[in-house]
């Protein structure tokens, strides 16, 4: 009697149902004794179905959402790296480091004006000497190369080309004391304190 | 019109400013590059000027100039003022600190307990003892006197005058006169100058030179005719063309005297013969 009553809800049910014909042929089976059994298995069945087709697609698109945060938080640029010389540091500003200001009588005043103006001058008259021995040197070069050119175009020439080996041109300038001979620099431990940034 | 113009306008100019004698050459050459147009010669063959090339070597100075008076002053005025404007160092306010301290400990009421509080773990290592420590440190080390020990006079020497630039002198046979030149030699086919330069200079009796030419291209010239018993026909005179080379500043080996000299540009005028020295005074620089 029950199993008649199972069959026909069952049967209103499918007809509305198209999907739960399996639903059908599962109540029929023996295997299945109790009803809430079958209800567990049902989405089990029911969903490998959809996933074939929407899911692989589904995944795409949340990588792709994913991979669009990432290239948007990417595009904020970079911290730039401070330059240690432009900021003052704090010590500088501490007040208990500041000097008491001289007072300058006033022949000292005039003393170290006058120093500069005679400074300025000096200057100048030096750098006059200089550009006058630079031009003398070069007015000399040019009429050289111009006596070469009388003589042979292809001395000329080769005067003209220029010289590879020059450069990088080394030469260690003069210092206050000469080097001493066969002197040894003693050993020294350093700690290097240099901040690194990476960007 | 204009390209033959500027060939005879430039001869014209030259015997302005130039002396009578080099007439002559002057329109041999211009004609010369007007033939070059159509015959392909080959370099310097009819020319009357033997070429040689001499290199004008260069030591340069290993010691700071002396300053002049008023760079002196100058000099203390700017540390003067640097002083006055800068904030106290950690030195200088350590000292303070210590003085003031050294201060209170003098006067009666003193209560060391106070002080010591803070003061009981460090060591008592005044910032007065340190410059002292670093001053002792200091006369440890002998640096080398300025002026070397050899003797300023002695012109063979490459030590001596370490604050100038010294130029090399050799004296070589010419004609029939020992004259002090800059190493010189004859130019050879198949060269450039500067290699003949350069070969000067390793031809020099008794020197391992080797010096760093600065270029290709020469600093200056001299031009001397020979005398007339030995001008023959195709030989007026000589062309020296001067290239620059600069020796390496580690120590240099002795030459022998007599045959070479190391001179400052102001002792020039002692070596070389006027016309010569007019020429190579202009290149050499001493700054």
């Amino acid at each position: 009697m029950a199993g008649i009553v199972c069959r026909t809800a069952s049967r209103v049910i499918s007809s509305q149902v198209s999907c739960s014909s399996s639903v059908v042929a599962v109540r029929n089976s023996h295997w299945f004794t109790s009803m809430l059994s079958l209800k567990t298995s049902l989405p089990l069945r029911a969903e490998p179905k959809k996933k074939k087709k929407v899911d692989p697609r589904r995944e795409i698109m949340m990588k792709e959402r994913l991979k669009k945060k990432l290239k948007r938080l990417e595009k904020v640029a970079p911290e730039l790296i401070p330059i240690e010389d432009f900021i003052t540091p704090a010590k500088c500003f501490d007040e208990t480091r500041i000097r008491d200001a001289p007072k300058l009588s006033f022949e000292e005043s005039e003393r170290r004006a006058l120093l500069l103006k005679e400074w300025s001058r000096y200057k100048y008259s030096q750098h006059q000497t200089e550009m006058d021995t630079i031009n003398e040197a070069l007015e000399a070069q040019r009429q050289a190369l111009d006596e070469l050119k009388l003589e042979s175009e292809e001395l000329y020439k080769a005067a003209l080309s220029p010289d590879t080996d020059l450069f990088p041109f080394q030469h260690e300038g003069p210092s206050y004391t000469p080097p001493v001979t066969n002197y040894e620099a003693p050993e020294g431990k350093y700690n290097d304190i240099t901040r690194v940034y990476t960007q | 019109m204009a390209a033959p113009f500027s060939r005879v306008y430039r001869p014209l100019w030259r015997i302005i400013t130039t002396s009578a004698l080099n007439r002559g050459v002057r329109n041999v050459s211009s004609s010369r590059q007007q033939w070059s147009a159509q015959n392909v010669k080959p370099a310097g063959a009819a020319s009357p000027w033997a070429l040689h090339g001499a290199v004008c070597l260069q030591r340069l100075p290993a010691v700071s100039q002396d300053r002049s008076p008023i760079e002196e002053e100058f000099m203390e005025l700017m540390h003067q003022m640097e002083l006055e404007r800068s904030l106290l160092s950690d030195h200088e306010l350590r000292l303070l600190e210590d003085a003031a301290r050294m201060s209170r400990k003098q006067e009666e009421d003193y209560d060391s307990d106070e002080e010591e509080e803070d003061y009981r773990d460090k060591e008592i290592v005044t910032a007065q003892d340190l410059e002292d420590i670093w001053e002792q440190k200091l006369k440890q080390f002998q640096p080398a006197p300025r002026s070397q020990a050899v003797d300023e006079k002695d012109v063979s020497s490459s030590e001596r005058c370490l604050a100038d630039s010294l130029i090399l002198l050799v004296k070589k046979h010419v004609g029939s006169q020992k004259l002090w030149l800059l190493p010189q030699i004859q130019w050879q086919t198949g060269e450039t100058l500067r290699q003949t330069a350069e070969r000067a200079l390793a031809s020099l009796p008794g020197a391992d030179l080797t010096a760093t030419f600065l270029g290709n291209a020469p600093c200056g010239f001299y031009k001397y005719k020979y005398p007339k018993d030995i001008q023959k026909e195709g030989s007026v005179g000589a062309k020296v063309f001067f290239f620059k080379a600069v020796l390496p500043s580690h120590k240099h080996l002795p030459l022998e005297k007599n045959s070479f000299a190391w001179v400052k540009k102001e002792e020039l005028q002692d070596f070389l013969k006027p016309e010569y020295l007019k020429q190579v005074r202009r290149f050499i620089m001493a700054l």
